[in-house]
């Protein structure tokens, strides 16, 4: 779907533009010097994420692979939730099945259309993956995918989302140079890094705007780590 | 569309010229305004203490701000190259692009587009670019309600204003001015201040807007030309509800966001982020770089991308204004601009407030409308000390004050309205006074002239003894003074 006055405005726009390079050596362009951040080990980078999670009012849970369901119960019984959504077959899919019969556990198996009152009405809570997270920020790297779909992680008021330390990237740029996301970026990636918030009235800080009122984080460690 | 065509006849040009003209005004206006003025200086005192408290190290600051400057000098080099790839590459990925000359060219696409999908509620995000177009007004003469979901925007909206700041819109209401707004526009709602009440009340009526809507309208912050990807950063989630929920994303930007690499994102996102609101990073980082695919539940099934020029090229076009471009709005220099924080967002009568304002205004409204705004600087140079990619916006303010009042009939137009401050008794004035300055006899005899007849200074000198006394030439020249002196001497030797 195209208009025809968009494509003279493009023949302008790039005829405009064009004519004041004309003739510009790209080869000479001054050389760009990224800062070089001191690198940081492994416990420090763990340190320095659960840091910045927290002091954006995320909760901060770090437990063993085979706590997950544990956990999930007791935080959403903390919260007086009794139902969850999740996807299904996805990374911790077996784990947060475990909680069947416990708590009332709906899989996001619809299709959006035709389902948006009941997303956006009957769900208090959702579990989510993550692909990787990055210390510097205290972000998480939401990858969705059809089996955990981007609305999983915006609708209900409350997100728990499972983050792996051994995924965990000191800054996003190292994390882009390493996994060469220029080559395969899927139709969404959103980095989190806390609870939705905004300061728009008179600078004072309110969560829950738009998002989940609450991000909770369950890390999974190693034992070595916990 | 007769609605729209009408429109066109009468807008030939942006609303905003008329307020940018009526610039003095509003500045009388928004000064006698106690309450506004302490909503400002709270607020900006909130934000300079927040920057600083996000750049603790100064090593790291000045290799960022040099390393931003050069990447989106790089990319302005270019910018006609990486449109194209950035084009190729949305399209690759399923997503379609418009090119828009003007605001009207723009909104008409946005409103074509939600016409042939028979869309009936539009959300938005926060977007600057489409207040620059006044989509709202436009889409509302078609009978289509447009709702801001940024809640500052929303507050805005309400208010039937346009933002006073490009990160925080509604910086010049305090509490209590939003409580009365939500008490008197939403149903059921009563007087309450509590900041956390108010959000949740807006909160919920924005999600059942989400759940709604068909169409959701963005900025962007940056697009990626090597990868396709439309970039966004916020905190509420409501730029990810306007383009994950409804059936149809339109996403409108300026020609200037487009990057060459996604590698050059990390420290623009940085330096954003940190500029703007002293956070290490946004809540949500946002990456579009396609529609819906198969077998995915949810997501627009369409994405479209509306490039507006609106002056843009005419910047680009001479060196020095070339990097107004550099901008990734921030907002820092209004922040930090000592004009900005005393007058207010509102008087400057333009979507982009404040120094940015000023530099960017001329080139969208022309210099005719805006010819006051390069004078509203002390040029302190705070601006251009704060600005993430080093724009030197007091050289730009001088050299936009420069042309306007240029002769009309100079050659090389280098912008719109260009000339359009001259006065003749002015240009006449500073000619004579470069004329003596060049001739020593010419100077002293009319210094001498100046000091003796110094009693027949008028005691009201216009705009300027307004608030001061008018200066008085002293009774001898400087010359003079130190012929006497280093007579004395001599004579005292």
């Amino acid at each position: 779907m195209k208009f025809s006055h968009s494509q003279s405005a493009r023949a302008n726009i790039l005829a405009k533009l064009k004519k004041q390079v004309k003739g510009a050596d790209y080869g000479k362009l001054p050389v760009e010097t990224a800062f070089d951040y001191p690198e940081q080990d492994f416990e420090q980078q763990l340190n320095q994420f659960i840091c910045q999670l927290e002091a954006n009012h995320a909760q901060v849970i770090k437990i063993k692979p085979q706590q997950i369901a544990d956990t999930l119960a007791r935080q959403l019984k903390n919260r007086n939730i009794a139902s969850l959504l999740y996807g299904e077959s996805s990374q911790y899919s077996q784990a947060i099945e475990q909680l069947n019969g416990f708590i009332e556990l709906t899989p996001y198996d619809f299709m959006l259309d035709g389902n948006r009152e009941r997303l956006f009405n009957d769900y208090p809570a959702s579990v989510t993956g993550s692909y990787c997270a990055i210390a510097q920020t205290g972000s998480i790297v939401l990858w969705p995918t059809e089996n955990e779909p981007r609305t999983l992680s915006l609708v209900p008021p409350v997100h728990f989302v499972i983050v792996d330390t051994n995924q965990l990237y000191q800054d996003f740029a190292t994390l882009i140079g390493a996994q060469q996301w220029q080559d395969k970026l899927p139709t969404n990636v959103v980095l989190v890094s806390g609870p939705s918030k905004t300061a728009d009235i008179q600078q004072t800080l309110a969560y829950g705007a738009h998002g989940p009122k609450e991000l909770v984080v369950l890390l999974l460690c190693d034992e070595d780590t916990l | 569309m007769n609605n729209a065509a009408q429109y066109k006849i009468k807008v030939q040009e942006s609303k905003y010229a008329n307020s940018a003209r009526a610039f003095r005004e509003n500045v009388a206006r928004d000064l006698d305004n106690s309450e506004l003025r302490e909503n400002f200086r709270g607020a900006m005192d909130y934000l300079v203490d927040k920057r600083k408290s996000a750049f603790s190290e100064r090593e790291e600051l000045d290799c960022l701000r040099q390393q931003c400057k050069l990447i989106k000098q790089r990319c302005l080099v270019k910018l006609p190259l990486l449109l194209e790839q950035l084009e190729q590459q949305l399209e690759q990925n399923g997503i379609v692009v418009h090119w828009a000359e003007s605001i009207t060219d723009a909104n008409e696409i946005i409103a074509q587009l939600i016409e042939r999908n028979n869309g009936k509620s539009v959300v938005k995000g926060k977007s600057m670019v489409s207040e620059e177009t006044a989509l709202n007004d436009y889409l509302e003469l078609q009978g289509v309600e447009c709702l801001e979901s940024d809640m500052g925007e929303y507050i805005v909206q309400l208010a039937k204003e346009h933002p006073s700041h490009i990160i925080m819109p509604a910086i010049h209401q305090n509490k209590q001015q939003v409580a009365k707004l939500f008490a008197e526009n939403i149903d059921g709602f009563d007087y309450n201040t509590d900041v956390d009440t108010l959000i949740q009340q807006g909160r919920q009526v924005l999600r059942d807007k989400f759940c709604q809507a068909d169409v959701g309208i963005s900025g962007v912050n940056f697009a990626v030309a090597e990868t396709g990807t439309l970039c966004l950063v916020e905190n509420e989630g409501n730029g990810r509800m306007c383009t994950t929920v409804p059936d149809l994303h339109i996403a409108i930007t300026g020609i200037e966001k487009v990057v060459e690499y996604l590698a050059d994102v990390p420290p623009l996102l940085s330096l954003l982020t940190r500029s703007a609101t002293g956070q290490a990073i946004s809540t949500y980082f946002n990456m579009i770089s396609h529609p819906r695919q198969d077998g995915e539940k949810d997501g627009p099934k369409q994405v479209h991308l509306v490039l507006l020029d609106n002056g843009r090229s005419q910047a680009f076009a001479d060196d020095e204004l070339r990097q107004t471009l550099q901008c990734i709005r921030c907002g820092a220099c209004m922040n930090h601009c000592p004009v900005y924080t005393r007058i207010g967002g509102h008087a400057y009568g333009t979507v982009y407030p404040g120094p940015i304002g000023k530099m960017i205004s001329p080139h969208m409204l022309g210099l005719e409308a805006t010819k006051d705004l390069p004078t509203a600087s002390s040029l302190c140079g705070a601006c251009g000390e704060v600005c993430p990619v080093k724009i030197p916006i007091p050289k730009i303010l001088l050299r936009l004050r420069q042309e306007s009042v240029k002769p009309k009939s100079d050659d090389k137009q280098v912008m719109k309205g260009q000339g359009a401050g001259r006065k003749a008794l002015e240009a006449k004035i500073w000619k004579a006074w470069s004329l003596v300055h060049k001739r020593p006899v010419l100077y002293r005899t009319s210094m001498w002239f100046l000091t003796r007849l110094r009693g027949l200074m008028p005691k009201k000198l216009g705009a300027w003894t307004k608030v001061r006394t008018a200066p008085k030439p002293a009774a001898k020249t400087l010359h003079e003074l130190m012929a006497q002196r280093s007579r004395g001497i001599r004579d005292e030797v």
